[in-house]
């Protein structure tokens, strides 16, 4: 038995759960709540017209919600966990540019009406969910859906 | 000779698998939406009267030019003294815009009304009146009549009528009441339980008592 592999299982597990959990928690809040609430958090950031803010509401949250899924169960793991640190660092982008024009952001959107942070803690929450993303990337393989359809044939 | 599986195989298994994940994550999510299972927003303060702790919990979505909603606001206004402190009623915009013109600009008025701390009055006025300004042909200069009756500020009144964030507040609690199915006004959400009309309401405020009951034991 390979201790060593184990514990590198083990934190791409727990990176799996903790990224995939906290996508499906988000985007499940803003898939329940009007696709309005969140449109107008991202017209805030002044990057996109209306109507494109308003797309992207409709669509973004189940894109959070079926990458939280299968980054959790660990289908398609490294695809995911891709995908997830590439709209966390969409996400970091927004943040920044909103910071550096000193836009008026009062919630960042991220969990519909729930409250957020401040922009600053926003940023750096995502940061440490990009380092569990990255993790799940390199190590989340080992307990996953992924391993259990290989190793069966 | 051991049966291969080819790569491709592998992946069409996957794939079945995320289908299926999907399929089940959507649907779960859509029947939560259904079910209002979603947060529910909260309403400006001057909005919102009694107690956040209170056992009976109250969202009504209404239109200051519907009758039913005139009829339904007096009766909530009796429960409000009579379960004083045990119950808290928030009032949410609805306006019917196919059938009454100018209630999405009453809803506007009314929550800058609010801003300067006249909701109350001001959506009494909105009520009274409401078979006035409801039909009018051109935008009923009473808007701001209203205003100047009960002493606003007006140029603060007409800075916040033409906010953008005064007309997305009412879009947004329209927008909340379509994905909950609300199609009538007043609907009222007690304890996420639906009640439409007065009379529905007053079915369940015969519970009421019991619901009290239920929560000291």
């Amino acid at each position: 038995m390979n201790g060593k592999t184990d514990i590198k299982d083990i934190v791409g597990l727990a990176s799996r759960l903790i990224v995939g959990g906290i996508f499906i928690y988000a985007g499940y809040l803003k898939a329940v709540s009007p696709a309005e609430e969140f449109a107008y958090a991202i017209e805030g950031y002044k990057i996109v017209p209306a109507w494109l803010a308003l797309w992207t509401a409709l669509i973004l949250p189940w894109l959070e919600i079926y990458l939280g899924l299968m980054l959790a169960t660990g289908l398609f793991t490294r695809f995911c966990a891709a995908g997830a640190s590439l709209l966390l660092l969409g996400f970091e982008a927004l943040l920044a540019q909103a910071w550096l024009r000193h836009l008026p952001v009062l919630s960042c959107g991220c969990f519909g009406a729930n409250g957020s942070y401040s922009l600053g803690g926003e940023f750096a929450r995502n940061i440490a969910l990009l380092v569990f993303a990255v993790l799940a990337f390199r190590f989340g393989t080992g307990y996953s859906l992924d391993s259990a359809v290989d190793r069966r044939d | 000779m051991p049966r291969q599986i080819t790569p491709y195989k592998k992946i069409a298994r996957k794939i079945v698998i995320a289908a299926f994940l999907v399929f089940t994550a959507t649907f779960i999510t859509l029947l939560a939406r259904q079910m209002n299972l979603g947060p529910v927003r909260a309403v400006p303060a001057f909005r919102a009267f009694g107690p956040k702790t209170a056992e009976i919990q109250i969202y009504e979505y209404t239109d200051f030019a519907c009758p039913a909603c005139r009829a339904a606001h007096l009766q909530l206004e009796d429960m409000l003294k009579l379960y004083n402190g045990h119950i808290a009623i928030n009032f949410k915009h609805y306006p019917l815009m196919s059938m009454h013109k100018w209630s999405f600009h009453a809803a506007a008025y009314a929550d800058c009304a609010g801003e300067q701390g006249k909701f109350v009055e001001y959506a009494a006025l909105l009520f009274e009146n409401q078979a006035a300004w409801g039909r009018a042909g051109k935008k009923p200069a009473v808007f701001f009549d209203y205003a100047k009756k009960l002493d606003l500020d007006l140029t603060a009144f007409e800075a916040c009528s033409n906010k953008d964030e005064t007309i997305k507040q009412v879009k947004l609690e329209m927008a909340e009441g379509d994905l909950k199915g609300v199609t009538a006004t007043p609907t009222f959400f007690i304890n996420g339980k639906r009640a439409v009309g007065a009379g529905q309401l007053l079915d369940a405020a015969k519970h009421f008592d019991n619901l009290l009951k239920a929560g000291n034991r």
